[in-house]
């Protein structure tokens, strides 16, 4: 989900050559010189030991038991007391937020959720609302449901409660900003995965190590928003205010922050959509609902676990269409209700939430629990409609999984042919090619694309990798990311055309994107563990279809943006729809397509580590298997791996869009 | 600015919600009975369901217990979770408490082993009996040397391809592998039922396999398993893939691991009446795979087939429970 904050893009730039052309062709002799090198030295040159640090492992292993000592400790030392105090107090607001959802009963639950959204966010908002406790029934996961939402409530409220006066701070001050961002943006580089056993390490497993874990993906889209929307409040309307004696204070409070009021609710609705995108990794250290059964589910019974996820989409797709309509309705230039008095607000106000106030007493008084009924009991007699659902899904499961069927013989080969003819001998270059030149071509491409910053950038994350111990399982896992990036670029270039150019495919693709990019990241990877009976390219497929949507709608939006001149002009010598689009549209558009393929390989990345779980190779296996089976050490360093290896992939696929977009934001 | 009104709207509604949460919670502390509270730790095997789910329903019937049921993978995590006192009950340990990081929970008290939960576990190498027919060499691990291409697939290249188990479970067989001297890759299919579609796929297709399983498990009545002889354990052997000692030192067969229940440190000192019956719980490996098999074969709900099992099996619960 993390690409639906939308990075600007480049403004076409007037020069005749565009800047990537020549890259293009460097970039392969880069490359064909590396499979050259590799042919003749095919592992003879692994990452030496001399280099890498060994001890690295048993030290943190070592670590590890100090903290299992000082934790379980009589007498924790102050640290630990913050820690604990900390972790108590969130998983004291978790607890309590959930029994309090659970208290006031579920058609209490139903009727406050509805009759609040409705008075902010209108009807329709109130309709989706209905929708999705409607569908929690429906799927018979009601209480589970309650405890994500109660999560999601603490995680939410604690990132606006920090995200936003750092945003505020941040778009402000050029200092704050300057030095937030490589903060913020090693934090949106860093897939979630890897911070999942630094999080258990200081705050156990529970409600509260899920709470920080989303806190810590939430954050970043909450204050880069909130920054943004200060900073667009018009320079003349600040000092027209300044002008007129006021002060500090007195400009944010009554000028910048009321202006940039629909950007604070853009940034809410980001917020919620990136902590519900966290639901099944905190479910994996004990947040508990929707997301424990979902991982649950994968580790049992992948039938529930896809049923749990049209959950989450359910509850992802409603909460973000609420916020959408109050955010609108927040916005000063749309205020609809401007003119209405405070007298009859505060009536309306007093009016749902007496409302609420009824429902739950007559709720009480007739007895109704905390969760929809049909989970409660009555099942026996019976068949709930979560049964025949899992009934469904199960026979869904088994037949792809026949092989006698039509489906298989498709499928497999394909598979198969993948595995072999890409994925492998792609792993056997990087994985085989001598270090040295592996780390070289990698910079130096670095270097062609990106420039010289990026450049020094990879090479020192690069050696980081190596120098952990890590190269060799480093590079399978590029080679798998590699790979779903390529699949993930040329469809999304192809579809991002054919949006630009129909209005039809436009329409068709946007539920679909939407629905890609909800679904938390491991839903993606249960089909397709059944479906393809071969390793790894059950991973690659979910980064692809995870990664494509963010490509398209880069794509679409940059050729979209082409100047209208360039066009016209193009059109007035007579050129043809085709040849504007492949000589003019494209061409131009050539920034969004490179930010295309920057975003797409962090998103791989991201799903090709939780192929881990599911047995992919590489780094993402150790960062499972240290915490599942507290190799801690290993582990540790595999984080590390991902998070050098992310921002390597990041530096040499930026190009040169970094400074153009500082340009723009300033 | 969200206005100062609705920002007062929010402190009135944040403040009544903890008011109702407290109150909501000293309620909730107020209906439980003598035995309170037991969390249940439930792992990612179905054998654990089986025992999980029944022994909340007897806690349930017989004591009148609040039982939850959490679910926190095996080893450190869940070692973790019983220091913090976040589980109660571990039913099937498969031996973790030996590991050097585990110990520690174990020496300072917050892990106590309190026996055996009647079951006796295997972990191996597994093909299909019907391999047997043209390889009958394939009985003992030598049988596999030379002949490792038959289990070629897909992704192992030239070699043959060892299906390595669920990546949480207790194993090591890449050393193993590496000992044995044997042109095997270990290949991971993912999460127990994912390496299960793997290989019954290859079985109803009656092709070679060779992988990662265990003993009780209630697949093993529909399939017609066979475990590779591995080498004789020897004083020394090395079941611990974490430390990086010479390969030779793993190439000697799992050991057989009695199932042990863990409970909290906390726990162990409540008094609960539900930690008596803890002790007391054991059944054998048929009784498990009943449970298992109605959950996981005939998929019924854990807590119907629970219930189910405590009905029919009256006497083996009064056991418990006396």
């Amino acid at each position: 989900m993390s690409a639906v904050v939308e990075v600007p893009v480049a403004a076409p730039v007037a020069s005749r050559v565009p800047w990537w052309k020549g890259r293009l062709v460097r970039v392969a002799v880069i490359a064909a010189v590396l499979v050259v090198v590799k042919a003749v030295w095919a592992g003879d040159f692994p990452w030496p030991g001399w280099i890498a640090w060994e001890a690295l492992s048993p030290h943190l292993d070592r670590f590890q038991t100090w903290l299992i000592d000082e934790r379980t400790a009589g007498d924790a030392g102050f640290v630990f007391d913050v820690f604990n105090g900390f972790r108590s107090f969130l998983d004291w607001l978790v607890e309590h937020l959930n029994s309090l959802l659970r208290w006031i009963t579920w058609p209490g639950l139903l009727a406050a959720g509805t009759l609040i959204v409705w008075r902010f966010g209108g009807v329709k908002a109130a309709g989706v609302v209905l929708a999705m406790f409607g569908s929690f029934a429906a799927l018979g996961f009601w209480s589970e449901s309650v405890e994500t939402l109660a999560l999601m409530l603490a995680a939410v409220a604690l990132s606006l409660v920090v995200g936003i006066p750092l945003g505020v701070a941040a778009g402000r001050s050029r200092r704050v900003d300057a030095a937030l961002r490589p903060l913020l943006d090693a934090a949106q580089i860093v897939p979630a995965f890897a911070y999942l056993m630094p999080v258990t390490l200081l705050f156990s497993i529970g409600y509260a190590a899920g709470v920080v874990v989303t806190m810590v993906y939430a954050i970043p889209p909450t204050i880069r928003i909130t920054a943004l929307g200060i900073r667009r409040v018009p320079v003349n309307t600040v000092e027209a205010a300044e002008s007129l004696g006021a002060t500090r204070r007195q400009v944010l409070g009554k000028v910048q922050l009321p202006l940039a009021r629909g950007m604070v609710m853009l940034g809410v609705n980001q917020t919620i959509l990136f902590a519900l995108s966290m639901v099944v990794i905190a479910g994996m250290i004990g947040g508990g609902g929707i997301g424990a059964v979902v991982y649950v589910g994968i580790t049992r019974d992948p039938a529930l676990a896809l049923l749990a996820g049209v959950a989450i989409v359910a509850m992802a797709m409603a909460l973000d269409r609420v916020t959408q309509a109050i955010a609108e309705r927040a916005d000063p230039a749309k205020r609809r209700d401007a003119d209405e008095t405070r007298a009859r607000r505060r009536l309306r106000n007093a009016a749902v939430a007496l409302a609420v106030g009824a429902t739950v007493v007559v709720a009480k008084i007739l007895g109704a629990s905390g969760a929809y009924p049909l989970e409660a009991g009555a099942r026996e007699t019976s068949v709930s409609l979560q049964d025949w659902l899992l009934g469904r899904l199960n026979g869904a499961l088994s037949y792809i999984q026949d092989p006698t069927t039509f489906l298989f013989h498709v499928l497999n080969p394909t598979a198969t042919f993948v595995l072999q003819k890409l994925v492998l001998p792609l792993q056997s270059l990087l994985v085989e090619a001598p270090w040295f030149a592996t780390l070289a071509a990698l910079t130096l491409i670095a270097f062609v694309v990106s420039g010289l910053r990026p450049a020094i950038a990879t090479f020192v994350a690069m050696s980081v990798i190596g120098v952990a111990g890590v190269w060799a399982k480093a590079m399978d896992t590029f080679s798998q990311v590699l790979v779903a990036t390529l699949f993930a670029v040329v469809i999304g270039v192809v579809l991002g055309v054919a949006a630009s150019e129909s209005r039809a495919v436009a329409l068709v693709l946007r539920p679909v994107n939407d629905v890609l990019q909800t679904l938390p990241q491991l839903i993606y990877l249960v089909p397709f563990v059944f479906l393809l009976n071969v390793s790894l390219v059950p991973g690659i497929v979910a980064g692809v279809l995870y990664a494509f949507p963010a490509v398209v709608r880069l794509v679409e939006r940059g050729l979209r943006d082409v100047a209208p001149q360039a066009v016209q002009a193009a059109a007035s010598f007579g050129a043809t729809r085709r040849q504007v689009l492949f000589k003019v549209r494209i061409p131009q558009a050539g920034d969004a397509i490179m930010l295309g393929v920057n975003q797409g390989i962090i998103m791989v990345l991201a799903v090709v580590v939780i192929g881990g779980l599911v047995g992919s190779s590489g780094l993402g296996y150790d960062v499972a298997q240290g915490l599942v089976r507290g190799n801690f050490g290993e582990g540790v360093i595999a984080s590390l791996g991902i998070l050098s290896l992310g921002i390597a992939l990041d530096r040499v696929t930026q190009g040169s869009r970094r400074g153009v977009g500082k340009r723009q934001d300033d | 600015m969200i206005s100062r009104r609705k920002l007062g709207l929010l402190a009135i509604a944040v403040a009544s919600a903890a008011a109702l949460a407290v109150a909501a919670g000293a309620l909730g502390g107020a209906s439980a009975a003598s035995c309170g509270d037991v969390v249940l730790n439930e792992n990612s095997w179905v054998g654990s369901s089986a025992n999980v789910y029944v022994l909340k329903v007897v806690l349930e019937e017989k004591l009148d217990c609040n039982v939850k049921v959490a679910n926190i993978t095996e080893n450190q995590p869940s070692f973790q979770a019983m220091a913090d006192g976040k589980i109660d009950v571990v039913l099937e340990d498969w031996d973790n408490t030996l590991t050097p990081s585990n110990q520690r929970y174990v020496k300072n008290g917050s892990v106590v082993n309190v026996g055996g939960n009647g079951i006796t576990g295997v972990i191996g190498w597994y093909i299909p009996r019907y391999l047997l027919k043209q390889y009958p060499q394939f009985k003992t691990w030598k049988g596999l040397k030379g002949k490792e291409s038959v289990f070629k697939s897909p992704e192992s290249g030239s070699q043959g391809m060892f299906l390595g188990g669920d990546p949480s479970y207790v194993q090591k067989d890449r050393k193993l592998i590496e000992g044995l001297g044997l042109d095997l890759k270990h290949v991971v299919a993912g999460a127990e039922p994912a390496q299960v579609a793997r290989w019954s796929t290859l079985y109803k297709q009656k092709k070679p396999v060779l992988f990662y399983w265990y003993d009780p498990q209630y697949l093993n009545a529909q399939y017609d398993l066979v475990r590779v002889t591995l080498p004789k354990r020897f004083n020394g052997c090395n079941d611990d893939e974490k430390t990086n000692a010479a390969a030779k030192t793993y190439a000697c067969e799992y050991p057989s691991y009695g199932l042990d229940k863990l409970v909290s440190g906390e726990f162990s000192k409540s008094g609960s009446p539900a930690l008596a019956v803890v002790k007391r719980f054991s059944w054998s490996a048929a009784d498990q795979n009943t449970v298992a098999n109605m959950i996981a074969g005939k998929k019924m709900k854990p807590q119907d087939a629970a219930e189910a099992w405590v009905k029919a099996n009256a006497a083996k619960v009064a056991a418990w429970t006396k």
